[in-house]
C-alpha cells in the first residue's frame, strides 16, 4: 500500500490504476461490517434497496409491509460498543398508517436520478407513487393493471422524466412525472415484465425482462422492440470476432423464407432463429389460418426467441453500457453483448436462484465483480471467468436485493430476514480499540 | 473416479479397454478424473458410458458431466459452442429437470436414426421418406437445440409435400418432442431415451437421498463408486459426475481421499 502511493508521486503509477488497485484491494476484503449497521424498522421481507446516485449517501429501501425507510450511511445516528460500532437509523420511515400509503407489498423502490428530493415507489397494490422526500407526501400517483414488479429511470435522462414499469400485464408502461399521466406503452411480451432498466448509455433505450424468458430492446422513441435476445445466438468472447460480424445471418433462412423488407433501414438487428425477416405487408402468423396485417413496429411481437429457459427475474446493465447481465429462473446467470446482442457464454457457477421474486443485482464501476443474491447467501463472480470471488453468508433466510456503492466499497443487502446488512472491506484495527482506558498493567496483571 | 480400477475385475474385458484409453490421458490416480480439454473429455465419457441391457441406445453425455471434468466452465461452453458450429456434436435440451442438456457426436446420433428407421421399416410404416429429409434438410441446417413449426415445415417442404402425418411421424419415432415451454416450438430429442431419462431422475434421487440420510450428508468416494443403483441402469459415476457438476454435491479433499458432501445453497 505505501509502496503503491510512493510510485504514484513519483509518477510511476497512473492516477486511474493506483485508485483501481486500491478499490480491487478493498473489494477483495469484503467481509460482514464489524463497525457499521444499519438497524432496519421494516417488519417484512426487505424487497428494494437503492443508494443515490448524486452523492452515495442515503439508502432508500422498500419492504413487503408497506414501509419505505431513508438511512444516512455516511454518518451514523448513535454509536454503541464504546463508540465502535456506528448504528444508523432510519432518517425516515413511511408505512400504511401514511394516509396515501401503498397497502400491499413494495416492490421497487427508487431515487429521483437527479437529486434526492423525490422518490418513486412500485408496490403489489398496482399503484405508482411519486413521493416528496422532505414533507413525505404523496405527489403523483399512477395506477397500473396488475402487481408492479418493477419501476425504473433513467440516470442519463435529460429530456424525459419516464418512469418505466413492469407489472404482471404483458405490457410496460412509461409514466411522466411532467404531465402526470402514462405516456406510452410498449408491447410485445407475452407473459408479465419481471425487470426493466434503463440502459447507461442511451437516454431512450429501454431494456425489459419478461416472465416469458425474453429479453427486449425498446428505444421509446420508437414503436415495438428493435432487439430480442436469443440465447442461442452466441460468440465466443467479450467481443465479436471483427471478420465475423457481417455472417450474422443464419444459415436456416433457405429459400421458404420470403424476401425481407426491413422496417428500419439504420437499424442493425442481429439474426434470431425464428424468422422475423418478413414482408412488411402480410405474413401468416405461427397458427396457419389468417393473414394479418401487422404493423412494422409489431413484427418483434412474433419473435419468440427466449434468453433463459424460464422467467428472467434479474437484469443489470454494467456502467458502461457494453454489456448486460441476466438472471434467470432456470437458475442461469448470462452475460450478453449489448453492441452485437449475443450471450457470450460466460457459465457462472449458480446452483440455485430465486424463482418467484424479482432479484437485484449490482456490478462495480469497472464491471469487474457482479453480486448476485443465491438463496441465503450473496456470491460475487469474476465478471469475465464466471468465477465464484467471494461468497457472503449472513442472511437468515433468502436474499432479494444487493446494492454496491462504488465510492465506498460498501455492499448492502437485504432479505426475507427483514435485515439489510452492511458488507465493508475490512478495517485496520488502531491502536487501543479494546484496550480500556490507559492503566498501570501489563502482561501479568491480573 | 479412478480408484477403483484395481479391485474391479469383474467386467475385464471392458474395464482394460477403459484403462488403456483412461491411462493415455488422466493427469492423476488419485483425484477425478480432470481433462484439459473438453473433447477429450468428451471422448472419453463416451467410452465409459455403462452398457444398458434392454434399451439400444448410443452413449451420450450430460453437460453437468462435463463440467464436473473440466476446471473452467466458461471454456467449456466455448468449446462446446464452437463444435456445434462445427458439426461435430449436437445438444439436446433434456426435461429431467432445469436446465439439463445432452451431448451426442453426430455419427452417433445419425446412427440412432438408422436402428429407428429400420424398425419402423420392419412393421412397414408409410411415409419413411420424411426421415431422409430430415436428415438431410434440417438436420444440417438447424443446429440449435430446437425448431419452430414454420421453419421445420419450410425446411423439409424443400424436397417435397410434406404433410401432418410427416410430422406426427417423426414425433412418434421420437426425434422431435414437446416441450411445455412453448407450444409452438419442437425439440430435438433422442429416440429411445425415454426410460434411460426415467433411471437418471430416479438414480439421481436415489443417491441425493442416501447421502441424506446418513448423519453427516457424506460418504467417502471409494465406498460410494462401489454401491450398486437399484433404480437406474445408469452406473454410480455417470451419476456423481452429473450431480457434482450440478452442484448438488461437492468434493472435498480430506487426507484418506476424496469425499462427497451434499453441498447446502
Amino acid at each position: 500500500m505505501w509502496k503503491d502511493i510512493g510510485g504514484r508521486e513519483a509518477g510511476q503509477i497512473r492516477p486511474n490504476s493506483f485508485a483501481n488497485r486500491v478499490k480491487s484491494h478493498r473489494l477483495s476484503t469484503l467481509q460482514l461490517s464489524n463497525y457499521k449497521d444499519i438497524v432496519s424498522p421494516h417488519k417484512g421481507s426487505i424487497n428494494s434497496l437503492q443508494v443515490d446516485l448524486t452523492e452515495e449517501r442515503y439508502l432508500l429501501s422498500g419492504a413487503s409491509d408497506s414501509s419505505v425507510a431513508v438511512y444516512d450511511v455516511q454518518r451514523a445516528t448513535d454509536y454503541e460498543g464504546g463508540g465502535h460500532i456506528a448504528k444508523h437509523r432510519s432518517v425516515f420511515v413511511v408505512d400504511k398508517q401514511h394516509e396515501h400509503g401503498h397497502k400491499y407489498a413494495i416492490s421497487s423502490a427508487i431515487w429521483y436520478p437527479v437529486d434526492t428530493g423525490l422518490f418513486v415507489t412500485g408496490s403489489y397494490d398496482h399503484y405508482v407513487k411519486v413521493w416528496d422526500t422532505n414533507c413525505t407526501r404523496v405527489v403523483m400517483n399512477f395506477k397500473m393493471p396488475g402487481k408492479v414488479y418493477r419501476t425504473a429511470m433513467s440516470p442519463l435522462a435529460a429530456s424525459h422524466m419516464l418512469i418505466a414499469a413492469g407489472t404482471e400485464d404483458v405490457q410496460v408502461r412509461l409514466c411522466d412525472i411532467a404531465s402526470g399521466a402514462i405516456s406510452q406503452t410498449l408491447s410485445g411480451h407475452r407473459d408479465g415484465i419481471m425487470t426493466v432498466e434503463w440502459s447507461t448509455s442511451s437516454e431512450w433505450i429501454l431494456v425489459t425482462g419478461g416472465c416469458d424468458g425474453a429479453i427486449r430492446f425498446w428505444d421509446i422513441r420508437r414503436a415495438g422492440c428493435f432487439r430480442v435476445l436469443d440465447q442461442s445466438q452466441s460468440q465466443l468472447g467479450r467481443r465479436p470476432p471483427l471478420l465475423k460480424r457481417k455472417v450474422s445471418i443464419s444459415k436456416s433462412l433457405s429459400a421458404g423464407q420470403n424476401s425481407s423488407v426491413k422496417p428500419r433501414a439504420p437499424q442493425k438487428r442481429s439474426a434470431n432463429g425464428n424468422g422475423v425477416r418478413q414482408s412488411s405487408v402480410g405474413r401468416i402468423p405461427a397458427k396457419g389460418s389468417v393473414r394479418q396485417r401487422l404493423h412494422p413496429g409489431m413484427l418483434s411481437s412474433q419473435d419468440r426467441a427466449t434468453a433463459h429457459y424460464g422467467a428472467v427475474t434479474g437484469l443489470k446493465v454494467t456502467e458502461d453500457g457494453m454489456y448486460l447481465l441476466s438472471a434467470g429462473s432456470d437458475s442461469r446467470i448470462r452475460l450478453w453483448d449489448v453492441e452485437s446482442g449475443r450471450n457470450t457464454l460466460v457459465n457462472f457457477e449458480t446452483v440455485r436462484l430465486q424463482t418467484s421474486k424479482p432479484i437485484q443485482l449490482a456490478t462495480t464501476q469497472d464491471p469487474a465483480v457482479v453480486f448476485v443474491p443465491c438463496m441465503t447467501a450473496v456470491k460475487a463472480f469474476d465478471i469475465w471467468s464466471g468465477k465464484t470471488c467471494l461468497t457472503f453468508r449472513g442472511h437468515y433466510e433468502h436474499v432479494n436485493c444487493c446494492c454496491f456503492s462504488s465510492q465506498d466499497q460498501e455492499l448492502y443487502t437485504g432479505g426475507n430476514d427483514r435485515q439489510i446488512l452492511v458488507w465493508c472491506p475490512s478495517r485496520l484495527i488502531s491502536d487501543g480499540v479494546d484496550a480500556g482506558p490507559m492503566q498501570d498493567q501489563d502482561n501479568w496483571s491480573d | 473416479m479412478k480408484n477403483d480400477t484395481n479391485s474391479d475385475s469383474s467386467k475385464p474385458k471392458k474395464r482394460r479397454r477403459d484403462e488403456e484409453i483412461e491411462a493415455e490421458s488422466s493427469s492423476s490416480d488419485q483425484e477425478n478424473l480432470t481433462f484439459s480439454d473438453t473433447l477429450v473429455a468428451l471422448r472419453i465419457m463416451r467410452a465409459q458410458f455403462p452398457h444398458i441391457d434392454k434399451v439400444s441406445i448410443r452413449p451420450f453425455i450430460l453437460q453437468s458431466q462435463l463440467y464436473s471434468s473440466v476446471n473452467d466452465r466458461t471454456q467449456v461452453d466455448r468449446e462446446l459452442e464452437s463444435l456445434r458450429r462445427e458439426r461435430v456434436l449436437r445438444v439436446f435440451k433434456l426435461n429431467t429437470g432445469q436446465d439439463d442438456h445432452a451431448i451426442m457426436f453426430l455419427d452417433d446420433y445419425l446412427n440412432q436414426i438408422e436402428c429407428v428407421v429400420k424398425r419402423m421399416e420392419e412393421k412397414k410404416q408409410v411415409n419413411l421418406e420424411v426421415f431422409e429429409w430430415f436428415q438431410t434438410h434440417v438436420l444440417d441446417s438447424k443446429l440449435e437445440p430446437s425448431v419452430g413449426h414454420e421453419e421445420l415445415c419450410s425446411l423439409l417442404s424443400i424436397v417435397g409435400k410434406v404433410k401432418d402425418e410427416h410430422i406426427s411421424l417423426l414425433i412418434n419415432a421420437g426425434i422431435l418432442t414437446r416441450q411445455l415451454i412453448d407450444p409452438d416450438m419442437y425439440w430435438f430429442a433422442i429416440p429411445n431415451i425415454g426410460s434411460v431419462l426415467k433411471g437418471l431422475s430416479q438414480g439421481r434421487k436415489e443417491i441425493i437421498s442416501f447421502l441424506n440420510r446418513r448423519k453427516y450428508k457424506e460418504m467417502m468416494l471409494a465406498l460410494l463408486e462401489k454401491k450398486h443403483l437399484r433404480f437406474s441402469p445408469l452406473d454410480m459415476r455417470f451419476h456423481l459426475r452429473d450431480l457434482i457438476g450440478s452442484g448438488h454435491l461437492k468434493t472435498i479433499h480430506t487426507p484418506t481421499g476424496l469425499v462427497v458432501q451434499i453441498s447446502k445453497d
